[in-house]
């Protein structure tokens, strides 16, 4: 049987926006295969085993608990951009997609250094963008739509040759201007977007797990599921924000 | 009257009542008047357009007309609780005797509130009613508290809520602070000891403080694994400790590395049966005696509210048998765990918003005998919160556990599809999933499912409360809520 085994950064503190939706999200469609999920939940101070860490997960924060996360995952970044390199997977959303970039300006103006794995960095802006949003997401040719909510005061801005999660058809994105969301570095995911996101967008769970079972070699070929009421609810949100599915 | 008048002081802080109102705040009342008349002829109930058309022509009128009540203002503010405490507040000086005005839920904006204020005066502004009683929205109440420079100030609790409108929690717990702030020397306030982020609220001025808390044994349950909102030391960030949890961070704290802890309060609940009909009877402990009471409430955040009601009453030198009195009568807000009697089929209406509020309501329906049908209808419209997130962080896994329980589960509402895929990965089978996107669809499919031996729980969103009440209304159930007050 294939085994997954998901480190949980930090569940107590980065948990602001249904994270555990996403969390929920990667283990029913594990175990709907038969694929053994072992979940790891890190708190500050916990070791973290990148030896047998396959997917990191990170969630969103608030400014408070985002700074002691920041100290936190300091010492580890050797370890965990070693890690990323091989191929490790991490989907980090809101406040952690922030920690994975070179540094980030809170809304009080201190400046916290992040980890410097995705060439990236965070400005504070005016106001907090905020609203249902909805991207051409380019993991797959043709793209397909993800959809969820986003809610950050901060604008982040990708570096010349790191590629975007994709394009805003609707809402804000990373900064509000320049149409691009989130971001991708060979399996590291970062993205402003909740709502849940994996629940609503089963297609993204799946690349997930697939990348993880992968970084092991372990069969990665899936059994299809049962996927209309997702369907359903990524429609819906794609009528919300305005658009149907190209 | 029954209020002991030994402590007047105060009783006529910012008291406006002799001077005739000028040309501006009586055209405002016209015009606030004719607009209540004419949005209820359109059959809305008419809260926040009358107020906000007044305050533009007269942005000082709720402070004006507040100013004018003998008894001065209540407030009641926080997360979850309010229109509960409100209205119990609202019972028990109604039995006192004193003539009491109260908003109702959805009116608790400064236009709301305005609205309230005017329906309950005269055309020529004098104010029928001794104290207003007021129910006021997190967001709102700096800006309330300076306009109504209220006599007493009630904050329930805080915890995540609307995030897409307060941003983060600690953003919530700063407004309380402005707002309690801003209320008038002499005030009193009067505060949850059980929750961490307000005890440590610091008192700016000269105001008094009660504080309330449970101080109960309660079996543990699973409904806790949705985090705690409030984690650090606010004083110190260090991790706090807990000898016992009541639900999310409510309950008896401590922090090991500086001094902070739980206040003792000065009232406390220190006993509690629930009979067979649902009733609660607890014992409360005053600084001066103990009560044995009777409260026709369900769920333990009930029992918080009921103690921040008595705790305002006693503010007041209500005497206790008329607190007890007005208690036993409690009747559920409009919207919380309010009951309907459709043919022979019991339908209960609990609102949702939040998580830890949901998780109440969810284990208050567990606690129900026999079989259950349910429906959860999500709106996303502003006043519901316009980011569903908070759908994930509910603990709808302690429902698909006991899935047998349940004859059928429905989804509506505008986001009835993101429902339908929470109660699929909670551990529901998708075919015991139905989704019907029209409420009132929602509800006749439910009723047609629901046996004799089974209660219907609808569980809406505020607006979709707002939507499934007056279609109820519509079948001759319930009064529509502008008729209650």
């Amino acid at each position: 049987m294939s085994r997954i085994n998901i480190y949980h950064l930090y569940p107590t503190h980065l948990n602001l926006y249904g994270d555990r939706g996403n969390m929920l999200a990667l283990c029913r469609r594990a175990e709907w295969r038969s694929i053994d999920v072992n979940i790891i939940p890190v708190n500050p101070g916990d070791d973290i085993a990148f030896s047998r860490c396959d997917l990191l997960f990170m969630g969103g924060g608030q400014d408070s608990d985002q700074k002691m996360v920041a100290e936190d995952l300091k010492g580890r970044s050797r370890d965990m951009l070693k890690a990323v390199e091989e191929n490790m997977v991490i989907f980090a959303v809101c406040g952690s997609y922030q920690l994975l970039g070179r540094y980030y300006i809170t809304a009080q103006g201190e400046k916290i250094e992040g980890l410097d794995i995705m060439d990236l960095y965070t400005e504070k802006g005016k106001g907090r963008l905020i609203g249902n949003a909805a991207i051409n997401c380019s993991l797959w040719e043709p793209p397909r739509t993800l959809v969820g909510f986003e809610n950050h005061g901060g604008r982040t801005y990708l570096g010349p040759n790191l590629q975007a999660l994709g394009t805003v058809l609707h809402g804000h994105g990373n900064n509000g201007t320049d149409k691009t969301e989130g971001a991708v570095y060979k399996n590291v995911i970062g993205t402003y977007l909740h709502g849940s996101l994996l629940p609503k967008n089963p297609l993204l769970t799946d690349y997930l797990l697939q990348k993880a079972l992968a970084y092991r070699n372990q069969d990665s070929s899936f059994q299809e599921l049962d996927d209309s009421l997702e369907e359903k609810a990524h429609q819906a949100a794609l009528k919300l924000a305005g658009l149907q599915r190209k | 009257m029954e209020v002991e008048n030994n402590q007047q002081q105060n009783e006529n802080a910012g008291f406006t009542g002799g001077r005739p109102p000028g040309l501006r705040l009586l055209g405002a009342i016209w015009i606030g008047k004719i607009l209540i008349f004419l949005t209820r002829k359109l059959g809305r109930g008419g809260t926040t357009l009358p107020g906000r058309a007044a305050l533009s022509i007269a942005p000082d009128l709720s402070f004006m007309l507040a100013g004018r009540l003998k008894r001065g203002t209540i407030m009641i503010t926080g997360t979850n609780g309010k229109t509960t405490t409100a209205s119990l507040i609202n019972d028990i000086l109604d039995k006192a005797g004193l003539k009491c005005i109260h908003n109702q839920s959805g009116s608790n904006m400064a236009w709301g509130i305005a609205s309230t204020l005017i329906e309950n005066c005269s055309w020529k502004g004098r104010m029928d009613g001794d104290i207003a009683v007021m129910e006021v929205d997190e967001g709102a109440f700096p800006d309330v508290t300076t306009s109504l420079q209220p006599r007493g100030i009630v904050v329930t609790n805080i915890f995540r809520d609307q995030l897409d409108r307060f941003g983060e929690i600690d953003s919530i717990q700063a407004l309380i602070k402005k707002g309690l702030d801003a209320a008038p020397v002499g005030s009193f306030q009067i505060i949850n000891a059980d929750d961490p982020s307000l005890a440590s609220l610091t008192k700016s001025k000269k105001t008094k403080r009660w504080t309330y808390g449970l101080e109960l044994d309660l079996p543990p349950d699973d409904f806790q694994n949705t985090g705690r909102d409030v984690k650090a030391c606010p004083n110190c960030s260090h991790k706090l400790e807990y000898v016992k949890i009541y639900f999310a961070h409510i309950g008896h704290f401590h922090c090991p590395s500086c001094s902070y802890k739980r206040p003792e309060p000065d009232v406390r609940l220190t006993g509690r049966r629930v009979t067979g009909e649902g009733i609660n009877q607890i014992e409360v402990k005053l600084p001066d005696q103990t009560l044995e009471l009777e409260v026709p409430l369900l769920g333990i955040y009930n029992l918080y509210n009921v103690l921040a009601a008595i705790t305002c009453a006693r503010a007041f030198y209500i005497s206790t048998p008329i607190i007890s009195e007005a208690l036993k009568n409690a009747v559920p807000s409009f919207g919380r765990m309010e009951r309907f009697q459709k043919d022979s089929k019991e339908m209960i209406m609990a609102l949702i918003k939040n998580p830890v509020g949901a998780n109440e309501i969810l284990r208050t329906i567990l606690n129900q005998p026999g079989k259950i049908t349910l429906v959860v209808a999500i709106n996303d419209r502003i006043a519901d919160g316009t980011d569903v997130s908070w759908l994930w962080d509910v603990d709808f896994e302690q429902l698909a556990a006991v899935k047998n329980r349940f004859s059928s589960v429905i989804a509506t509402g505008l986001r009835a599809w993101d429902m339908a895929v929470r109660f699929k990965y909670a551990g529901f089978e998708p075919g015991q999933v139905q989704v019907e996107e029209n409420f009132e669809k929602a509800v006749e499919l439910a009723l047609r499912q629901t046996g004799p031996e089974s209660k219907l729980f609808i569980l809406p969103t505020y607006t979709a409360m707002l939507d499934i009440r007056r279609y109820l209304n519509k079948m001759g159930l319930g009064n529509p809520y502008w008729e209650e007050y």
